[in-house]
């Protein structure tokens, strides 16, 4: 019984024989469908901001800079390709690429800012007025349109209602003395 | 067999004003509001009708009630029915009844909510940090909601994690949390009588993210899948179904049937691809490195076909709350009926080349035993269960998406060990195959598969889902919120109640048995590590352990 066991292990062994491929020698094109580096276009981007609000990583960032002017900021450092933006993006101004081989030295190959025009609305110029509130102010939960694009991170909400204090309270804040000391 | 309105009359007969009332949302959901006092007797009332454990979900109503919540679920596997007792204690005096002496299993989830709540359980047999590094500041308790999502406090050097008492004239040996034989860290230390194993240790809990409390605090519903699919790096998809199925039980959301065949298809596309990844991982650690190699072959083929169904060789990103992402095409469905009859040819190859081989037979024949009794005491799940006569499948007994319309076999062994367990899951993959067939075959085209929804989500309803994953069922509880966003999610892996069973598993086996022992319940520490806190960099155990090594060696001196 061990033995033929053996012959069989041979046998599968043998049958499909060296299937390494030989990547990166030979390139291996990525398939059709393939979520891969996220590519904005910025004539169609009418700067609604859904794939910020939609973004899982918060890797999308928006800020107004004037009544006019929007950055918007994507971070490829931190995007997890799950092609949700481009789910959402009402104008297809999004589209996952089949780009892949991302490993790269500095930080900024990967990222991609626009800076948008905004119209102001003809009639009075007051409705998204960013001061007041709107319906899409209602989304500043995950700091949508303050967002602080120098430290590429969405400002914590939860936090300011901690109160320091309550390290002091506790009994170990005290931190051990190492041992043999 | 009980059903829902005679479990309430027991119930009410027995313990009278500590139920408090009862609700069901759902046919095959049923929660009962409880007096605290009475936790310990109403969850063994439960074990005794039928009931089996699941876990237990703590959650901070402070805001609301000046209470923290707890509730007990479980699950009775011959009616389709999950039942979750919820009962309250007052924030300032946060004690209740253990019920870890009658359901072993609940040890951790109360461990869990006396680090993470600050929660206090009379009669715990083993009341020990569980979650938090051991530098983690006492009475700072993260799941709190007054504690921010993103707390460090500054780390401490040489606090440790004391080791259970080693029995009288056995020797230590540390296994990890970095070590060969563990693909992820964590700390087993294993009590030993010249080569036998007489009792463990374990220590995990180093990789926990935080990932519950940032999704409570930071997300929205529909990002959350995302962030479920990333608790774990081979059963995505499960924590993603089993999050959305949560959320939709909760606030009653219908969709499509396409969406549930396409989430069918999606789990078992999974389930042969993470049983493939484990007959190699085994084979390798008991040496046997021609299995590693050739189920490693053999499960490529499946990621490039989840590559061009999905976009991704893994985390597909298919499932969000109201269906799935994705259709599938008639030129996919051809795709993955040639992928699995490949996949299914060369698995029978393989399945007669090491069912025969002695070697094999010998390394694993007779390890890891453990009786029928205890696997059922201790609420193990998925193929370790199968493999030892405990015959529950969530698929089969509380059916989710499409699986009410499949037809397959659970495969149980009545050998209680490892080699069971091999033959467990070899089987599972042809029964996946089985049922991809089935899905292709009957799958209706009954709308959109991503259903949009009527109206936003209710705050404070409750949802419970199960899906079984490959390592066994994933439970996730949703309490939904304000705000676009889940009040409280909670996440149990598998690898969470079956962890608890390895030192069961270790009991009177040889040490060199460990990896395969440990391996064999298809670990993955990162699922178990989900929890609410954000991570912050322990490292202690490590060094303390070889601190008290090298202490214990000079006192030997």
């Amino acid at each position: 019984m061990w033995l033929t066991s053996k012959i069989k292990q041979v046998l599968m062994v043998a049958k499909p024989g060296v299937v390494t491929l030989k990547y990166p020698f030979v390139p291996r094109p990525a398939p059709e469908n393939f979520r891969g580096q996220p590519y904005w276009d910025h004539h169609k981007c009418i700067g609604c901001g859904g794939c910020a609000s939609h973004c899982p990583a918060r890797t999308i960032l928006v800020r107004d800079l004037c009544q006019e002017l929007r950055v918007m900021v994507y971070d490829g450092s931190r995007c997890t390709y799950c092609g949700r933006c481009a789910d959402v993006c009402p104008e297809k101004a999004i589209t996952m690429t089949d780009r892949y081989e991302l490993a790269t030295g500095d930080k900024n190959d990967i990222n991609e800012t626009m800076e948008l025009f905004m119209a102001t609305c003809q009639r009075c110029g007051r409705c998204y007025d960013h001061e007041t509130t709107n319906a899409i102010d209602k989304m500043t939960r995950i700091g949508y349109k303050y967002d602080n694009l120098e430290m590429r991170a969405v400002l914590p909400v939860s936090s300011e209602q901690f109160d320091m204090k309550l390290y002091e309270k506790t009994e170990k804040f005290k931190r051990p003395e190492k041992m043999g000391e | 067999m009980p059903t829902k309105d005679q479990i309430i009359k027991t119930l009410k007969d027995r313990f009278g004003s500590a139920v408090i009332g009862s609700e069901s949302p759902k046919p095959e959901r049923l929660f009962v509001d409880i007096k605290s006092g009475k936790v310990r007797d109403i969850s063994n009332e439960l074990v005794a009708m039928g009931g089996r454990y699941l876990v237990s979900v703590g959650y901070d109503s402070i805001a609301d009630n000046g209470a923290l919540g707890m509730i007990h679920t479980f699950a009775f596997d011959r009616d389709s029915l999950y039942i979750g007792i919820r009962t309250s204690v007052p924030a300032d005096n946060p004690v209740m009844d253990s019920i870890t002496p009658d359901i072993p299993n609940a040890g951790w989830s109360e461990r869990e909510y006396a680090d993470l709540l600050g929660m206090k359980f009379t009669g715990h047999p083993k009341p020990k940090r569980l979650i938090l590094a051991d530098d983690w500041p006492e009475g700072i308790y993260p799941l709190r909601k007054e504690v921010p999502w993103n707390l460090m406090p500054p780390a401490a050097e040489d606090v440790a994690y004391q080791l259970d008492e080693c029995p009288e004239g056995c020797s230590i040996i540390p296994v990890g949390p970095y070590h060969p034989t563990l693909h992820e860290p964590a700390h087993f230390a294993v009590y030993v009588d010249g080569e036998t194993i007489k009792g463990s240790d374990y220590r995990g809990f180093m990789t926990h993210r935080g990932i519950e409390k940032l999704c409570q605090t930071q997300l929205t519903y529909n990002e959350v899948p995302f962030v479920a699919e990333r608790i774990c790096g081979i059963c995505g998809s499960v924590h993603a179904t089993s999050y959305a199925q949560a959320v939709e039980s909760a606030a009653d959301i219908t969709i499509s049937r396409r969406a549930e065949y396409i989430r069918t298809i999606m789990l078992e596309i999974e389930r042969i691809h993470s049983h493939l990844l484990w007959l190699g991982l085994a084979g390798h650690l008991i040496g046997f490195d021609t299995v590693f190699m050739q189920s490693w072959r053999i499960r490529e083929p499946i990621m490039w076909l989840g590559e061009r169904m999905t976009g991704n060789r893994k985390t597909y990103g298919m499932i969000v709350i109201g269906g799935v992402r994705r259709d599938i095409t008639p030129e996919i469905k051809d795709d993955i009926l040639n992928v699995i009859q490949k996949v299914e040819e060369e698995l029978l190859v393989v399945q007669k080349a090491i069912v025969g081989d002695t070697a094999i037979h010998r390394r694993t024949k007779g390890v890891g035993y453990v009786s029928t009794q205890d696997v059922v005491k201790w609420s193990l799940v998925g193929p370790v269960a199968r493999a030892r006569g405990v015959d529950i499948d969530v698929r089969r007994d509380h059916p989710y998406a499409a699986y009410d319309e499949m037809k397959f076999d659970v495969p149980v062994f009545n050998s209680n060990d490892v080699w069971a367990t091999v033959l467990v899951r070899i089987l599972e993959v042809f029964e996946a195959i089985k049922i991809i067939r089935q899905c292709l075959d009957k799958m209706p085209n009954d709308g959109p598969v991503l259903t949009e929804l009527a109206a936003p989500i209710e705050p404070m309803r409750h949802g419970i889902a199960a899906v079984e994953a490959p390592r066994g069922e994933v439970v996730h509880y949703v309490i939904t919120g304000k705000e676009n966003s889940p009040e409280r999610w909670r996440v149990r892996a598998p690898t969470y109640p079956n962890l608890q069973g390895v030192p069961l598993m270790l009991l009177n086996n040889q040490l060199a048995d460990v990896p395969i022992i440990i391996g064999s319940i298809d670990p993955c520490f990162s699922c178990t590590d989900r929890m609410e806190v954000v991570d912050i960099r322990t490292g202690g155990v490590k060094v303390l352990a070889q601190d008290e090594l090298e202490t214990l060696s000079r006192q030997i001196k």
